[in-house]
């Protein structure tokens, strides 16, 4: 998937951010994505993984640095960033889905308000994108009806429903039984072989292993280590990456 | 947990405190010597006394054959009127009457000043219930706003509001807003009760909408949905959901508190009751009937919003 000639899609540079309540949350933290990369974030709790990954769409603001986001200045005065956001799906750990509508009305929502689309082609739109998830048997549920698995695959089509040239996953398992896990993944592997570029941050180490094209470790507000999967897992050059995979696998 | 056996035991307790309850009060009533006549209270709530036609100026009556026409012609002026439509008449052909006069009667039933009462306190309620809602929305906006002169100006309202008699604001509105604006004391009582429960309102909302997950605002706005769209499509269905039992018991209160209004020259339920104890010399007897006319609206008022809690409660 890695191309050295793919278009950069986002460019974090010098990225720093401080709580309101004076905890530091990332200390000048880089970061590139190229289209069709798949980069996995990894860290322990409190590392900045998700701060820095909610700092791409403007959900969280940042202290210092420039973020740039499909060529766009994402935290500068001038951003518009509904448009922008339109371009970048989120994931929550939470799901998040909107609990007073049902799957699909979650998915047209957006497309509608949003998108200007009509009903009848957000419905076409929408029905498909919930079949792509292996849900086109629960439009009218509620997401109260709907077991974690099948909210969050909900929750990802409804990020998908807007057409987004990139998609962020934060923690996207962690809230999820263990044996919905899979469904989840399988999901964004689907994607993830589609060519869309993707940020997940992830606990799911045999998900990164697998699909991601390059995995960054976060430790204490900074980028500590990135390499492509094989070398960060088997033999990376980093003691502090070494002590944490040595703590998860063991 | 208890055994069906022992719930009964203490719904038994409960039936014979209430009946313990019911024959002291009884009691007291007759060590005062109180002669109690309830027999006198329902003619004030409706009667079958009719409707009266009045005289509307001093003049001479003249009556048809038939007896079911008069005409008044006037004393000192070229004015006649022509009445028809009535029951009984109770003046007589050729009768010199005064204005306001009774002239003829309607038979059937008729409201008395209690049922009167009770719809202007309806009315007073449902347009105060409806101003106070918009305002409560506003300014409860206004109380999570970010922008510094929204935010005051809201906290400033609710503050003022909550920090003096409802009583005072009546007679502020009543005295000073009204007499400035010229209004009505009918416009004057509505918007001193809109005024009073809006800043409750305010505050009922802003903690619903606070009582959403931050992460519904959240994806909303990582779908590219502005912050407007976002209340209004994500938050705030979910926000009236969680506010719909607190509002419901304030306007049970804003029912309650519009009886207040009574010291302005408007008669609702409370300053018909008032009127119905001149005229009867009855006052245990109107003021119980009172107390369970404000029942029956509060109590409707409490059904219909538990209905529509069960309708919106889909998960």
């Amino acid at each position: 998937m890695t191309d050295t000639d793919a278009e950069v899609l986002i460019d974090a540079r010098g990225v720093g951010k401080i709580f309101a309540n004076g905890v530091v949350g990332l200390k000048n933290v880089s970061l590139r994505v190229k289209r069709g990369e798949v980069v996995c974030i990894i860290g322990p709790s409190g590392s900045g993984k998700s701060t820095l990954l909610r700092t791409l769409n403007a959900l969280e603001t940042i202290s210092t640095g420039e973020i740039e986001v499909l060529g766009q200045s994402v935290h500068g005065a001038k951003a518009d960033l509904n448009r922008l956001r339109t371009r970048v799906g989120m994931v929550f750990q939470a799901f998040n889905l909107f609990p007073h509508k049902t799957a699909l009305e979650n998915l047209t929502l957006a497309t509608q308000i949003v998108g200007r689309l009509s009903a009848a082609d957000a419905r076409m739109r929408c029905e498909a994108l919930l079949a792509k998830v292996g849900l086109a048997d629960k439009h009218d549920a509620h997401p109260a009806q709907l077991s974690g698995g099948q909210q969050q695959r909900v929750a990802i089509a409804r990020a998908l429903a807007m057409q987004p040239d990139i998609m962020l996953f934060d923690e996207p398992t962690s809230a999820l039984d263990p044996e919905k896990v899979n469904e989840v993944l399988d999901v964004m592997k689907v994607l993830a072989g589609e060519g869309m570029t993707m940020c997940v941050v992830t606990h799911e180490m045999g998900f990164a292993r697998a699909v991601a094209d390059r995995v960054v470790f976060m430790d204490a507000g900074e980028v500590v280590y990135q390499d492509e999967p094989e070398r960060f897992f088997d033999a990376p050059d980093n003691e502090r990456l070494r002590a944490f995979l040595g703590q998860i696998l063991k | 947990m208890q055994t069906s056996s022992q719930r009964w035991w203490w719904y038994a307790v409960y039936v014979a405190v209430m009946i313990v309850l019911g024959v002291a009060v009884h009691a007291a009533g007759k060590r005062v010597e109180y002669t109690w006549r309830w027999e006198r209270i329902p003619q004030y709530l409706i009667s079958n006394d009719g409707t009266e036609r009045n005289a509307p100026f001093d003049g001479f009556v003249s009556i048809a054959a038939d007896q079911k026409t008069l005409t008044l012609k006037e004393l000192r002026g070229g004015r006649t009127q022509t009445l028809t439509g009535f029951d009984d008449l109770l003046v007589g052909d050729g009768d010199l009457v005064f204005q306001n006069d009774p002239l003829a009667r309607k038979r059937g039933w008729v409201a008395g000043p209690l049922a009167i009462g009770l719809w202007m306190t309806l009315k007073i309620s449902a347009i105060a219930l409806v101003f106070s809602m918009l305002l409560g929305l506003v300014a409860g906006l206004g109380r999570i706003a970010k922008n510094p002169a929204v935010y005051g100006l809201a906290t400033s309202y609710v503050e003022l509001i909550r920090g003096t008699p409802l009583l005072v604001q009546i007679f502020i509105f009543y005295f000073f807003v009204g007499t400035v604006l010229n209004l009505s004391a009918f416009t004057a009582g509505v918007a001193a009760l809109a005024v009073f429960t809006g800043a409750y309102v305010a505050e009922i909302i802003r903690a619903g909408i606070e009582a959403v997950p931050r992460g519904q605002m959240e994806a909303a706005r990582s779908l590219g949905m502005s912050v407007p769209q976002a209340m209004r499509h994500v938050v705030l269905p979910q926000a009236f959901k969680k506010t719909l039992p607190p509002l419901a018991g304030q306007f049970i209160n804003l029912i309650k508190d519009s009886s207040l209004v009574s010291v302005m020259a408007l008669t609702d339920l409370t300053k018909a009751g008032r009127e119905v104890v001149a005229s009867t010399f009855s006052p245990f007897e109107v003021w119980f009937t009172v107390a369970a006319m404000y029942l029956l609206l509060t109590g409707s008022l409490s059904i219909v919003v538990r209905r529509l809690e069960k309708r919106l409660a889909h998960d």
